[in-house]
């Protein structure tokens, strides 16, 4: 990301209408006019909701009407949400979700990609079955498990009581730790291929004399691991944590479809409280201050991600 | 850059103009429904459009389907992004947040100019917010019982229960395991509880049974004696298992056409379902009056119109609202929904002569109204999404930790109040 | 070599285990679809029907439009493609070749948009394309999705393009060939894996899509897509696991067998991207 870091001074072109963009001197001007469909994209599609949004927090309002007038500004909607328990309680269950669906996504993913990464026949089916659940779309996944973790005729509580690791049927609308791990584990079903595909391909790019000189230095299985492929691999690891963590801040559907949000505000995440203040309470001004406090906290995190794993690969 | 923009920008206004210059041939009324293609009133809507699109000429009514789940969230979008349906129906529970913000016609000039006759329209009532008519009820119901005669023979119960003793005494008769693998996989009751919603409503049953309300004269009474008894009514139901818990109103149904329930309390849609089971099962359901009195009733759905409409348009809304008010229409409510139509003076003596059960929607119609019964508390009405979450968040928190129904009734009736 | 092939057998225990376990749930959505409605409620559950029923595909395609949903979700995912990847080969090929002033903020800012909780967003969006007059089309959909797409796919190409030397479009250019003529003759053909994995990471992005097309699409029955078919036969009256697994089955298995196709290119693809 080497460019993305440096800046230059554009001296200010002067020139004829029609510009030729093969001269040196007009270089530069043909890289923005590359860059402008995607920034052109992004105002449109990305800035405008975002002011809009940043603008009706600021309002008092239960049901703000694109295009009605605006209602004076007021801090009404910040001071609630910082007074207001479910905000700190919903924060404590994001992060909790985050870091385990996170870590554990990591941990399976990489366990995958290296597996699939080894040597032996059937290899490429091998692949292609592992990173299969990144295909399946969210909506087919979240009915799949719905059904499979049905509290009274699901397979998961069947096969639970079965293996005897419980002996009652799972309630998971009474139960906010099992709600809570239900929803992690579709989360990280649908979440660790990624994780596999960017690390199988992280892997790959690891130059084998690297290996081949540990080798030689006597390094056993392990320091290899820990000394050659952990540190080659962690810029690609930074990226797919990034967007891993983005996602599950971001994530509706699962957890909506799934619990709800319950029991008692166990898997009510930023989001799920987001959906609920607007849509359900029809208190759009209290949704928008939740939402844009969530969109702040999300830039915090991947600015220090991205700086932190920028700085390591370099 | 500027005039690179400004091109672009134009660009991207003449490829979305040219996407959408279709041309304009006739009239479309857009009308969203989540009845489109349910058995019985998908039927009733689709009678009335064929019609009106006979008698108006160039007028389409375009009718789409979006699910209960996501209807009002879907409604409040097409409302809050200033693009509502022509046609506007909404649940009975649901309009108000939409009056309140000015969304909706206000209804009495038009009633008025064509005449409209709504005294003793059941339910309408309900359909008046803040001194206006905003919406026509559409449907009012008394609710019922369905059960499996089989199971409750099965289980030494040779009767339909009618108190809420022998409901309770028959269902801890007929919930049981079967195939004898420790698992319960037969039910004596089928009570949904998935969705904030269904908690209070499935709850009502008891509370009104026991004498209780969730309001009196507007104010809320979460924690009277009467409502207390129905709270720990459903209690006991789920501390004793006699339901499978996590049913939305669909998987109940399909349970007891499954014959894994015995027992369900629903609307009189319910027999519609009923029709639909298997062969070996359909004759041992039956309905019946409910043994709870008096009975969880209410209006269900209502039918309005935006306030932003062009007044042409406004004009063939209201012919469509006319329409389905009409008798003729009225009449084939009854017959296609099997349940009675909310215009007075109907006559049904030949939907009951064609089904015996008719009288017996009828009368529980009846029994409801009369009662003055309707699952939405009134004074609750623009925070009853909140008030549904707190009475489902007390409920979980006194089944998770086993608090007493008192307890439950305190806290809800408390968090209530500090809404207000 | 008596430790290899012990090794060998370990990994395809471990394989096979694996693949096993993450794949039950697709196993699983096709056991229910094939299953009879009143076999789904029974104890222990049935992992292999004695008589699959495989009737129910032919009712849904009878009673749903599901030829038309297909329709629709290929033209979204299709055109969500081309968009997103045109859009971002430019703005990769910009960041990749030029230092630009303000580099590093566009950068960050087309992470940004990683960050949104769409469900805040909704009602703006549906506002913008009422504006345009795209609410209702399939347009509206593919130019949402299309700019949640690009940054990730910009990413991608960029580190591609990192990998691909300047030297032969230095030459190109020195040959009179233009800037745009050399993108397209010279640098696309080089990194056509890359092109690949990216053409392949939008259209199972777009294929997913639910909010979006639920929100724009759903007053118009004819612009519908599969996921939204497949929530609205999760209906108010009635829930059928075996009808809603079929569908389930049956949206899945075109993305399944593009992903296929393509998902070599995918690692191999993002193998030189993911140096940078």
């Amino acid at each position: 990301m080497t460019h993305l870091t440096e800046t230059t001074i554009l001296t200010k072109p002067k020139g004829p209408r029609m510009i030729d963009f093969s001269a040196p001197r007009h270089r530069k001007k043909f890289g923005y006019l590359l860059l402008a469909p995607a920034v052109i994209l992004m105002a449109l599609i990305i800035v405008y909701p975002i002011l809009l949004s940043v603008d009706i927090s600021f309002q008092d309002v239960r049901i703000a009407r694109v295009g009605a007038s605006d209602k004076p500004w007021t801090l009404d909607n910040y001071r609630w949400l910082f007074a207001s328990h479910e905000f700190w309680r919903a924060c404590w269950v994001t992060a909790k979700m985050v870091v385990f669906v996170g870590g554990t996504a990591l941990v399976i993913g990489l366990a995958t990609a290296l597996l699939v990464n080894q040597k032996f026949k059937g290899r490429a089916l091998a692949r292609l079955f592992v990173a299969l659940p990144w295909a399946v779309p969210e909506v087919v996944a979240t009915v799949i498990w719905a059904w499979m973790l049905d509290s009274s005729f699901g397979v998961v509580n069947w096969a639970l009581l079965r293996l005897g690791i419980i002996s009652e049927a799972i309630q998971f609308s009474q139960n906010s730790t099992a709600a809570f791990f239900a929803v992690c584990v579709v989360m990280i079903w649908k979440g660790y291929p990624l994780m596999t595909i960017m690390l199988l391909a992280g892997l790959q790019s690891i130059p084998e004399e690297q290996y081949q000189a540990a080798k030689v230095d006597g390094a056993s299985v392990w320091q290899r691991f820990w000394y050659v492929t952990v540190p080659n691999l962690a810029p690609v690891m930074g990226v797919t944590l990034i967007m891993t963590t983005l996602w599950v801040f971001r994530d509706f559907a699962i957890i909506h479809v799934l619990t709800g949000g319950g029991p008692l505000g166990a898997t009510t995440t930023l989001s799920i409280m987001t959906f609920e203040q607007s849509f359900s309470y029809f208190r759009m001004g209290q949704g928008a201050a939740v939402g844009v406090v969530t969109m702040l906290i999300c830039a915090f995190i991947s600015r220090a991600l991205v700086s932190r794993f920028a700085s390591k690969s370099h | 850059m500027t005039h690179l923009s400004k091109i672009t920008v134009m660009g991207a206004f003449a490829i979305s103009t040219a996407l959408t210059a279709l041309p304009a041939v006739s009239e479309t009324l857009v009308f969203v429904s989540w009845m489109k293609d349910e058995p019985g009133y998908g039927d009733w809507w689709n009678e009335i459009i064929a019609e009106y699109e006979a008698t108006h000429d160039g007028v389409d009514i375009e009718m789409t389907r979006v699910a209960r789940d996501d209807y009002a969230n879907a409604m409040f979008t097409m409302f809050a992004g200033g693009s509502p349906p022509d046609i506007v129906h909404l649940a009975a529970f649901e309009y108000q947040p939409f009056a309140d913000e000015g969304w909706l016609e206000p209804l009495d000039a038009w009633i008025e100019n064509s005449e409209l006759d709504l005294t003793g329209w059941a339910g309408q009532g309900t359909c008046e917010w803040d001194g206006s008519t905003y919406c026509i009820m559409l449907l009012y119901t008394g609710y019922i019982m369905s059960f499996n005669e089989q199971m409750l023979a099965d289980a030494g119960i040779d009767a339909a229960p009618a108190t809420w003793d022998e409901f309770l005494t028959a269902a801890r008769a007929i919930t049981k395991d079967t195939d004898g693998d420790g698992l319960i996989d037969q039910y004596g009751i089928g009570l949904p509880t998935k969705g904030a919603g269904s908690v209070m409503h499935s709850m009502l049953n008891f509370v009104l049974d026991a004498g209780g309300a969730w309001t009196v004269d507007g104010e809320p009474t979460f924690n009277s004696p009467e409502t207390i008894e129905g709270i720990s009514r459903f209690k006991t139901i789920f501390v004793e298992k006699l339901s499978p818990p996590e049913l939305g109103s669909g998987d109940v149904r399909q349970l007891f056409i499954e014959g894994r329930v015995g027992m369900t309390v629903d609307g009189p849609w319910v027999y519609n379902i009923v029709k639909g089971a298997s062969d070996d099962i359909r004759p041992d359901l039956k309905l019946a009056k409910t043994p709870f009195s008096p009975p969880v009733g209410g209006t269900s759905n209502v039918l309005g119109m935006p306030s932003d409409l062009s007044d042409d348009k406004k004009q063939l809304v209201w012919e469509f609202i006319e329409l389905a008010t009409s008798e003729q229409f009225q009449q084939r409510f009854a017959t296609l929904g099997s349940s009675p139509a909310p215009r007075p003076g109907l006559d049904y003596s030949e939907e009951i002569a064609k089904d015996p059960y008719f009288a017996l929607f009828d009368a529980a119609n009846t029994d409801a109204a009369a009662a003055g019964i309707d699952r939405l508390p009134k004074g609750l009405e623009i925070e009853f999404a909140e008030v549904s979450k707190i009475v489902l968040e007390e409920t979980q928190r006194m089944l998770i930790e086993d608090l007493e129904p008192a307890e439950a009734g305190q806290r809800m009736q408390d968090r209530v109040l500090a809404l207000k | 070599m008596q430790r290899s092939k012990l090794g060998q057998i370990g990994i395809y225990t471990a394989v096979i285990v694996t693949v096993v376990l993450l794949l039950f749930p697709i196993y699983w959505m096709t056991i229910t679809a094939l299953s009879p409605a009143n076999q789904l409620r029974s104890f222990p559950p049935v992992f292999f029907p004695e008589e699959p029923q495989w009737g129910v595909f032919s009712e849904l395609l009878a009673t749903q439009p599901f030829a038309l949903w297909l329709k629709n979700t290929i033209l979204i995912a299709v055109a969500t493609m081309i968009l997103a990847l045109s859009v971002s080969i430019l703005a990769a090929y910009a960041l990749s070749r030029y230092r630009l002033r303000g580099g590093a903020t566009i950068g960050m800012f087309i992470l940004t948009s990683k960050m949104l909780p769409a469900t805040l967003l909704v009602i703006p969006f549906f506002a913008i394309f009422k504006q345009m007059g795209l609410v209702g089309s399939l347009w509206s959909v593919v130019i949402t999705q299309s700019t949640l797409i690009v940054p990730f796919c910009t990413w991608m190409l960029k580190g591609y393009f990192d990998t691909i030397p300047e030297e032969l479009e230095h030459a190109a250019l020195v040959d009179g060939c233009s800037p745009f003529a050399t993108i397209f003759r010279i640098v696309l053909p080089v990194a056509a894996p890359g092109l690949a994995a990216t053409a392949l990471y939008a259209f199972v992005i777009s294929w997913s899509d639910f909010l979006f097309a639920r929100t724009f699409l759903q007053t118009s029955e004819s612009q519908w897509t599969l996921n939204m078919g497949i929530a609205a036969l999760k209906g108010e009256y009635i829930t059928d696991w075996n009808v809603i697994m079929a569908a389930s089955l049956m949206a899945s298995i075109p993305i399944l067998l593009v992903f296929l196709v393509l998902e070599r290119f995918l690692v191999g693809g993002l193998a030189s991207g993911a140096e940078k």
